[in-house]
Order: structure tokens, then C-alpha cells, then sequence
């Protein structure tokens, strides 16, 4: 919220230049590049690149979702150590605060003055544009047991994932959680100064329980986007729901008047899968065979049955033999909504790196999979199984994480946050 | 015998106390986060000894009424929507009567303060205009015992308990020195293990003595590593060779080395002064100590007692930020109260790992999961985030 009153911008010098200008050109699209922020006039004067700019934090819906996806990821998930209520209470009401803050490109709380503590905001960001941070927050399954009194207001959608096919490999420690934040910027230090200041916030109430950085967008949201390719070079996630599809991100994305917990509507739900590649294996697999495994040429993007990235795949198409020209286990067949009852998914994933895995020497690379959607168990689930089943990309990744997280609704000012309505 | 079976100062039992009558009073004051729709309503603004305040960002911090009668003053907060904001004071001049904390956008809380006629500021760090001034006119019921008296009583009092401990140091060191100079290794094995707490429960004074050069703390307890191999001396050097090397070959120039250096901390801090702030930042090195070195099983490499130390870091910790909570209390009650809770929960879990199976009174540090080991540091860390708070607030009282 523009406050002239308090709070001082943690890039004042950008500040009068970016304004308005920047608050308005936030929603539209941008994400291409980064790291421009601190190009020149001719005079000298710093101009803001749209990367640069604010997301508005206060919105019907959280912003991280259909938001352009940024080109950065920082996410976290918590586990609440307190049991009284009202611990809970303050950290969720003071992450709002932090995040109407930071999402604005300002530190939090107050100027430190007081050189006999410690400063309230860490201080990393300091200079930093707002980065086009968005700061997304949910609630898990394990969140509402009789700890705060929330059994009861436990949406049904919320059931913890089952077992899904291609689940063997997952690893207890960094998968679920009590809370799960996503922040999204251009930058990745104002990503991680997000994450690393809600982890400060929360000492005492909440622990960290697993985190996940994310070097690059895996998925375009919007159709301004170019689609990115993951650390397999392929162009995954063309057909993938965009935020100017209002009607289809109604039906596929956002909680509605249905929903069995009022406290939802306007909410969504937000799956993580941490999918490792097995990038060794896959950069010794010859090029007809990967594009069998995807289902589309690795160059354009395009379906094996077309000639441009956005063409529509023909799934009965056969060769001059007889042979399906799309592979029955294809990537692309296995998941396309016609094959699965129409069901889509707002995909929202990035490419990650952890170095190297010690045992062998390997790399630690892969997907960060995220999407939302507005019951993961009628729509995640089956399209998953199907995958987790068939698909003959699962020779090269492996699971290794699973998350289910409530996504409320956006908060509608300050003095709101996130969860309120579960307190009343 | 295990070294928590020596004598105690009396210290803790008083705060103890302190903090169930704490605990009392808070569960009827009603404190702490509340729904934003209840909190300061129409009853309590007739109250002339009820101060609400109310905190928006487009009017800052907002005292229904500016006039008090002297005596107790019960501020009632509630922040609207002012993000930038998150805590409210009560100052004397630049001394903090009382305060509190975590009233962020959304929240409401309440303090309380006792004052004397006179001029006072309530002070909203970030809001716009941060600070009002409160006129309190007339006598106030009962005299309130003055937050500085309290402060130097908890000053002496830790003074004491820092004497006491270099004395039992001193004792310690010399009952090893005599066991190196024996030939029962598991005699003074055990004898390693007593000696150390009364270090570990005072540590940070001693590190305060580190000026160029001159490194009294190094020359105690430095760790392989940590200083030139020549100049490596003192209990981990003893340590290695009783826990790893399994012989009591070349350690008596150590021990008398290693005499001579405690006693020369017990002369540098006979008759020592401190400041509260002192207080608490020591109460807070000394956590950070254990979450630094520890945690991670890099202090008592060779002999695995790190819960030892740890539970005498965070016992010297305690009674060093127990010296301010009286103070404290009268200041920003819920912090004392936040603090002192996280304290018991830490020593709760440490106490999980009390077994009389090794001479130091508790498990092997090898002997912990990986997740046991987080448990504590997160146990710790729940302590020093509140704690950091501390410092600022009795530093002008």
C-alpha cells in the first residue's frame, strides 16, 4: 500500500521514478528480464526496468499465482513448534506485515535508530527494487489437528495427497509441512532476504522444516511469456493455463462459493513435487528418443504431429506404417487435458540445482514442480497417477518431495492477514 | 560425580518463583494477540487510568486521552493497519518504563506502567507522529520500587554468582591437576568432566578479557584449530589426550599451565562491576555459543560431553538474564515472561538426556540423531531471538 507516512523505501533513490509508473505496469506481464534494474539515462539517473517494479500485495487473490512467473523461487516450509494460538496468530499477522512491506521494495518495521538492538529487517535487500517479489503463503494438512483448534475447519480438498504411483523415492524430511511460503522475484537476493526474514519472524513459534531455491522459470503464466525450457531442453508446458484466461482459471484454479470451508473462497490449492533428473542418463539418450519420451522436437517446441510450438497435437496421427507418430507413453500425451477428462493444471515451476549428490558425484538438478488448482485430488492426482504410471519420462527423474498446501484467499488491506478468518 | 551435584546459587529458586507469579498474573490480564473487533471498547475509555491506543498509518499512534491521575496506567493497543508499526513504550525521558511487543497491522495487546506525576512519552517507533506526551498529575497510591534499584541489585547479585563460579572453577582445575598428576586415567577422565561447567556457565566474561594479544578465553578453552598449533593449550589439549590419545602422558605441564590461567581469571574478575546490557548480552553469547559450537559437536570433540556444556552455557545464561527479569517484568512483561518460558522448554528438552550412565550426568553427544540435534538448536534459537530484545531495554533504565 502506498504509505508516504511510514516506512522508509529500502531503495529511496528509485523511489520517486517508480512510483506509480511501476505499481501499474507490475501486473501486466513482465518477467523477461532481470538484472537491469540499475541502467541509466543519459543524465545518469537510474530507470526502473519493469522487472524492477511492485506487485500489488493486497489483492481478491494471493499474487505468486497468477502473477507472471518470475524468473527467481525461494520456498519454505515450516512446521508451528508453539501450541498456543495466539503465537500463531501474531507470526501469521506479522509475516502480512513483513510482506506488505518487502513486496514494495520497503524494509521492515520502522528505521532502526536504536543502536542498542538488533535491526528489525536483515538488511541484505537493502538498495534492491521490489523485484516483482511476490510472497505467497499456505497452510498444510498437518496444520489443522487439535494443536490450535482447527480440526474442524479443515477443508475436505485438503486431505494429504495418497500414494501415487512414482511416490518410493520421496523423502519424509523434505517434503509437507505445517505453513509453506513461496516468494518469486527477479532477483535472487530479494527472494531469499523474503524467505530468510519470515524464517526470523517465526523463531520461537516455527521452525523451518525444508526449503528449496529455484534458479529459473520452468513455466510461462501469461501469454506474453515465451515458454522456458527445464534442464532437459525441453519446452515443457506450452499448453499450460494462462492468467488472461479468467473463465478457465475460474474453473481449474480458484476456490469458489462451493468451497466446504467459507474461510477458502477466493483460495487455491498448491502442490510441490521436487522431481530430480537424472541428467547423466538423459544427456546420453539420442535426440529421436528424447523427443519420443516428451512427445515434441527439442528445438521448436512443436508436437511431433505439427510444425510450430503452439500447434495442436494430433494424438491419432500415424506414420506412412502404422505407428502412432506420438508414442503412447509420450510426456505429451499422458498429460493432455483430452486425455484426462479435460483436467488442467496453472503450472509454476523452476529448474533447481543442489551442486552435487556426494554418493555418486552426479547432479542434483532438476524441476521444482508447483502448480495450483482448485482440488489437487481431482485434478494433481489423476493426472500424476497416469504420469507416475506410464510415462516414459520417468525413467529419467525421480520424486523426491511432495507438498499439499491450502492457498487462502489475498488479503484485502493492512491489518489483515493471512489465516484471519480461521481465528474468529 | 557428575558436576551438577555441586552446590547452587540461590539465584534460581528466586527466579522461579518470579516466574510462576508471572504466569499467574498473565493469565488474567487478558495480554497477548486477541481479535482486533474485541480489545479497547467504549467501557475502558471511560476509564480515566486506561490509556487506548489506537495506531493507523494515516494517523499514527493515537492516545484517546493525554491526562493521567499518578499511579498504574494500563496502555490498550490496537494497531488497525499500520504495517511499519509493531511495538508501543512508555518513556521516561529516554528510559523505558514499559513496552510491548508484536502488536503488528491486525493485532491488538496491553501494557502496564506505573508512573509518578510528571511528563512521559508514548513512543510508536515507525508511526507518523511517533511520540505523544502524557501529563500525570497528583501522587501515585503506592511507591513503585524503581526499576534502577532493581537493576543494580541484579548487577551485585550476578557479580556474586560470577565470583562464586571462578571460585569453583579454580577448585575444579586444581582437583584435575591432581588427578593428571595420579595415574588412574578414568580418575581424571571424571575429574575433566566437573571441571568444566563452572567454565562453561561463565564464559563470555571471560572472553571479555580478550584485548590484541592477550586471549585468557583462547588460552582456557581454545579448540584445535582455533589458535597456532604451538600455541594450542588448555582443557581441550587435556581433553584430547584423556579422551582420544587414552593416556595421561605429557599432561601435567598442561594442567599446572592450565591452574595458573583460571586463577588468573578468578583475580581479573574479583571485584568486577557490570551493566545490566552486559547481563544480557553475555546471557545471549553464551547461546550463541551453544547453537555455534555445540550443536554441532565441535566443542568436546574427543569426549562427547557437549550436553554438559551446553546445559551449563544455558544455566549461566539463565541466571544471567535472571538477574534482569525483575526489572524486566516491570518493563515489558510479556518479553520476561516469552524468555523465561523459552528457557524452560530448552532446559526441558536438555533435560531429556540426563542419564547416569556417564560421569558427566548426561548422554553422549554421538549418541543423538540428527534430529534430536535440531530439536535443540531450534529450542535454542526460540530462546535468543526474544532474548536479543533484551539488552535495548534496560540499557537506559
Amino acid at each position: 500500500m502506498p504509505d508516504a507516512a511510514q516506512g522508509t523505501s529500502r531503495r529511496r533513490f528509485l523511489a520517486g521514478a517508480l512510483g506509480t509508473a511501476g505499481v501499474a505496469a507490475a501486473g501486466a506481464g513482465f518477467g523477461a528480464g532481470f538484472g537491469t534494474a540499475r541502467a541509466t539515462t543519459d543524465d545518469g539517473t537510474p530507470t526502473p526496468h519493469p522487472a524492477a517494479a511492485e506487485v500489488p500485495f493486497y489483492a481478491v487473490h494471493q499474487a505468486g499465482i497468477d502473477t507472471a512467473a518470475q524468473d527467481r523461487l525461494a520456498f519454505a516450509a515450516f512446521d508451528v513448534t508453539s501450541t498456543d494460538r495466539d503465537d500463531l496468530q501474531v507470526l501469521l499477522a506479522s509475516w502480512a506485515a513483513a510482506a506488505a512491506q518487502m513486496t514494495q521494495g520497503e524494509h521492515i518495521g520502522a528505521d532502526d535508530i536504536d543502536p542498542t538492538r538488533p535491526p528489525l529487517d536483515t538488511g541484505e535487500a537493502v538498495g534492491l527494487p521490489a523485484s516483482q517479489l511476490t510472497i505467497t503463503v499456505g497452510f498444510g494438512p498437518s496444520l489443522f489437528d487439535d494443536r490450535f483448534g482447527f480440526r474442524d475447519k479443515r477443508p475436505k480438498a485438503l486431505e494429504p495427497l495418497p500414494q501415487i504411483p512414482g511416490d518410493a523415492d520421496l523423502q519424509e524430511e523434505i517434503s509437507h509441512g505445517d505453513l509453506c511460503v513461496q516468494a518469486c522475484a527477479n532477483d535472487p537476493v530479494v527472494a531469499f532476504h523474503a524467505i530468510r526474514n519470515f524464517a526470523r519472524i517465526a523463531r520461537g513459534t516455527a521452525v523451518m522444516r525444508w526449503s528449496q531455491l529455484g534458479f529459473g522459470r520452468t513455466s510461462s503464466t501469461t501469454h506474453a511469456q515465451a515458454t522456458p525450457r527445464n534442464l532437459m531442453g525441453f519446452k515443457d508446458g506450452t499448453n499450460n493455463l494462462k492468467a488472461e484466461d479468467t473463465a478457465e482459471m475460474a474453473k481449474f484454479v480458484w476456490v469458489g462459493d462451493e468451497a466446504d470451508q467459507t474461510w477458502m473462497r477466493g483460495g487455491t490449492y498448491l502442490v510441490s513435487r521436487r522431481i530430480r533428473m537424472l541428467i547423466e542418463s538423459w544427456d546420453t539418450d539420442d535426440l529421436d528418443d528424447q523427443q519420443a519420451v516428451f512427445g515434441r522436437f527439442k528445438t521448436s517446441g512443436a508436437p511431433l504431429t505439427g510444425k510450430a510450438e503452439f500447434d495442436t497435437v494430433d494424438l491419432g496421427a500415424k506414420t506412412a506404417d502404422g505407428k502412432d507418430v506420438v508414442d503412447l507413453n509420450a510426456h505429451i500425451r499422458l498429460a493432455a487435458p483430452s486425455q484426462n477428462d479435460g483436467i488442467k493444471l496453472l503450472r509454476r515451476g523452476y529448474s533447481y540445482t543442489d551442486g552435487i549428490d556426494q554418493r555418486t558425484g552426479y547432479l542434483d538438478a532438476g524441476l521444482f514442480f508447483i502448480a495450483f488448482c482448485r482440488n489437487a485430488h481431482e485434478q494433481f492426482v489423476p493426472v500424476q497417477s497416469r504420469l507416475g504410471q506410464h510415462d516414459r519420462l520417468n525413467e529419467y527423474i525421480v520424486h523426491t518431495s511432495s507438498g499439499l498446501f491450502a492457498v487462502p484467499r489475498g488479503l484485502t488491506g493492512p491489518g489483515d492477514y493471512w489465516g484471519k478468518d480461521l481465528f474468529t | 560425580m557428575p558436576a551438577r551435584a555441586l552446590p547452587r546459587p540461590v539465584l534460581i529458586a528466586g527466579v522461579t518463583g518470579s516466574l510462576a507469579a508471572l504466569l499467574t498474573a498473565c493469565s488474567s490480564s487478558g495480554g497477548g494477540a486477541s481479535d482486533p473487533t474485541g480489545g479497547s471498547g467504549t467501557t475502558a475509555a471511560a476509564d480515566p487510568r486506561v490509556a487506548n491506543v489506537t495506531i493507523t498509518a494515516a494517523g499514527g499512534c493515537a492516545p484517546d486521552k493525554t491526562s493521567f491521575p499518578a499511579g498504574g496506567i494500563t496502555v490498550k493497543i490496537n494497531n488497525k493497519d499500520a504495517n511499519a508499526v509493531s511495538e508501543v513504550e512508555i518513556l521516561d525521558g529516554v528510559r523505558i518504563l514499559g513496552e510491548k511487543e508484536g502488536v503488528v497491522a491486525g493485532l491488538n495487546g496491553e501494557f502496564a506502567v506505573t508512573v509518578d506525576a510528571g511528563e512521559y512519552t508514548l513512543y510508536c517507533p515507525g508511526a507518523t507522529p511517533e511520540k505523544t506526551t502524557l501529563t500525570v498529575t497528583g501522587e501515585a497510591a503506592q511507591g513503585d520500587e524503581d526499576i534502577a534499584a532493581l537493576l543494580k541489585d541484579g548487577t551485585t547479585a550476578y557479580a556474586a554468582y560470577v565470583e562464586d563460579q571462578t571460585g569453583y572453577l579454580v577448585e575444579a582445575t586444581e582437583k584435575l591437576n591432581t588427578a593428571l598428576k595420579g595415574s588412574d586415567l578414568k580418575a581424571a577422565q571424571d575429574a575433566y568432566k566437573v571441571a568444566r561447567p563452572f567454565y562453561e556457565k561463565i564464559e563470555p566474561v571471560a572472553e571479555s578479557f580478550t584485548v590484541g594479544e592477550e586471549n585468557l578465553d583462547a588460552d582456557i578453552d581454545a579448540r584445535d584449530g582455533d589458535v597456532p598449533a604451538g600455541e594450542w593449550r588448555g582443557f581441550h589439549k587435556i581433553e584430547k589426550g584423556l579422551f582420544e590419545d587414552n593416556s595421561l602422558t605429557g599432561l601435567v605441564p598442561l594442567g599446572d599451565e592450565l591452574v595458573t590461567n583460571v586463577k588468573k581469571l578468578q583475580t581479573l574478575t574479583t571485584g568486577l562491576t557490570y551493566q545490566p546490557t552486559e547481563l544480557a548480552n553475555g546471557a545471549q553469547e553464551l547461546l550463541d555459543e551453544v547453537a555455534n559450537g555445540k550443536i554441532t559437536g565441535e566443542e568436546e570433540r574427543y569426549s562427547h560431553i557437549d550436553i554438559l556444556d551446553m546445559n551449563f552455557n544455558v544455566e549461566g545464561a539463565e541466571q544471567a538474564f535472571g538477574q534482569l527479569v525483575p526489572a524486566l517484568q516491570k518493563i515489558d512483561k510479556t518479553l520476561a515472561d516469552t524468555v523465561l518460558a523459552r528457557f524452560t522448554d530448552l532446559k526441558t528438552l536438555i533435560a531429556k538426556y540426563k542419564t547416569d550412565s556417564d560421569a558427566s550426568g548426561f548422554k553422549l553427544y554421538n549418541e543423538l540423531s540428527d534430529a534430536d540435534k535440531k530439536d535443540l538448536a531450534a529450542a535454542v534459537k526460540a530462546v535468543v531471538e526474544p532474548l536479543s530484545k533484551v539488552a535495548s531495554k534496560v540499557a537506559n533504565a
